[in-house]
């Protein structure tokens, strides 16, 4: 890596924790995908133009609990979908966890919305943060 | 005040079939529906209005409590009870088939015609109100939901069981399925009103069983609806079905309609009314 590239990602890992909504935010090791689950695909890569209505669908949908801008909020204990923790998920592992939800962080299951629209969420989250490495 | 509350509806279509999908924790969802019965020759028309209020107490356990009442056409408007129920989705994923445990307990008198289920034969569809209000039922209803959804496919079975505690009527049983998928399957980005996607259409089949002390489907009401719902904005869903009556115990033709406002983040609004600071 670069000089230049490592003082980027360096300021970056200083910089989020600061903007961070709910920079405390502990991913659930036991909400885990099963493991065909994460190598799932994102069907809509290939059309970055429909992040925008995976945005609207976020505002309706995850906006109440994860912010508008995604950062989390603490006293609700969202995650910080900005996080690298966060954006270093396969889209698969995104799409489990919007489908299935973890009852035991009062995340809701998002299966009502339709599976297309699901994939337009996790479009959507990738523009939160720019797309680093997947699982 | 209300229009304030950031709200999410993605109502499902369906007026008596249950879905797994569950309201969010702390949400609230005001509904108001009418069942309209269009009349046999020895029937009376009626509206039969009700308020349904839906809240999401976990991610798996959803409670509603409905107040109703009922007019018929050359008659009177009474108010027929209430009713409690509770879901609790069973698994915390996704599965093939997603098991849902119902429980109900309702206070009503014979004259109620909200036909949110239909169980032993069907409602009374005669008698005149002053004949059927005297009559109370204390009644607790269970059913088992089962729902799938299959690529954009919603497709749900509900079994009903319930005992009148009020009346020697043993236990009776009815059924419910559905299904139902939405008429677009991608969001566009700008707000839009008559979308594709805000469109869900559907299909209901339900009726009663009889009971223990005459099992069946025979002498029991039974219809086909078709459904429709309509995501208008943010927070609110219109639904409308015409029902058709199959059986000789239905009304000819039942018309379902119902206007539901979601409020997210309910028990929060609450919580700051009582001080909270969270």
């Amino acid at each position: 890596m670069s000089k230049v590239g490592f003082l980027g990602l360096f300021a970056t890992l200083l910089a989020t924790p600061a903007f961070a909504q709910n920079p405390q935010y502990q991913p659930d090791p036991e909400w885990r995908p099963p493991v065909e689950t994460v190598a799932r695909k994102n069907p809509l890569t290939a059309r970055p133009e429909l992040a925008g209505g995976g945005r609207k669908l976020f505002i309706r949908n995850c906006a109440e609990c994860h912010g508008r801008d995604g950062a989390g909020m603490e006293k609700k204990h969202s995650a910080d979908l900005q996080l690298p923790v966060v954006q270093q998920q396969s889209d698969g592992t995104l799409f489990w966890k919007i489908t299935n939800g973890n009852a035991k962080r009062g995340m809701p299951s998002f299966s009502k919305i339709p599976e297309l629209q699901r994939w337009q969420i996790v479009l959507y989250i990738r523009t939160l943060k720019p797309v680093q490495t997947s699982e | 005040m209300l229009l304030r509350f950031p709200a999410a509806a993605q109502e499902s279509p369906f007026f008596v079939t249950y879905t797994h999908h569950m309201e969010e924790p702390g949400n609230l969802d005001l509904e108001f529906s009418t069942t309209n019965g269009v009349p046999r020759s020895d029937q009376r028309a009626y509206v039969a209005p009700y308020i349904e209020l839906e809240y999401g107490v976990t991610t798996r356990w959803t409670s509603e409590l409905y107040l109703e009442s009922q007019s018929t056409s050359g008659d009177s408007a009474v108010f027929t009870g209430w009713r409690w129920e509770n879901r609790y989705k069973v698994l915390g994923r996704e599965h093939w088939i997603n098991p849902v445990l119902y429980i109900e307990y309702e206070d009503l008198n014979e004259a109620s015609r909200i036909q949110k289920e239909i169980e032993g034969g069907g409602p009374d569809l005669t008698s005149p109100n002053a004949l059927l209000t005297p009559t109370r039922d204390h009644e607790l209803e269970g059913k088992l939901i089962l729902s799938s959804d299959y690529h954009d496919w919603n497709i749900s079975e509900n079994f009903t069981l319930a005992k009148n505690f009020s009346q020697s009527e043993g236990i009776e049983f009815g059924y419910a399925f559905g299904v139902s998928r939405p008429l677009g399957t991608l969001s566009s980005a700008r707000d839009c009103h008559f979308c594709r996607e805000n469109f869900s259409l559907g299909a209901e089949l339900y009726g009663g069983l009889g009971s223990t002390l005459d099992f069946g489907p025979h002498n029991a009401a039974h219809y086909f609806a078709p459904v429709i719902s309509w995501t208008v904005s943010d927070n609110s869903t219109i639904r409308l079905s015409p029902g058709f009556g199959l059986t000789h115990e239905t009304n000819p033709v039942l018309i379902r309609f119902g206007y539901t406002y979601e409020i997210q983040g309910f028990s929060q609004h609450v919580a700051k009314l009582f001080g909270s600071k969270r």
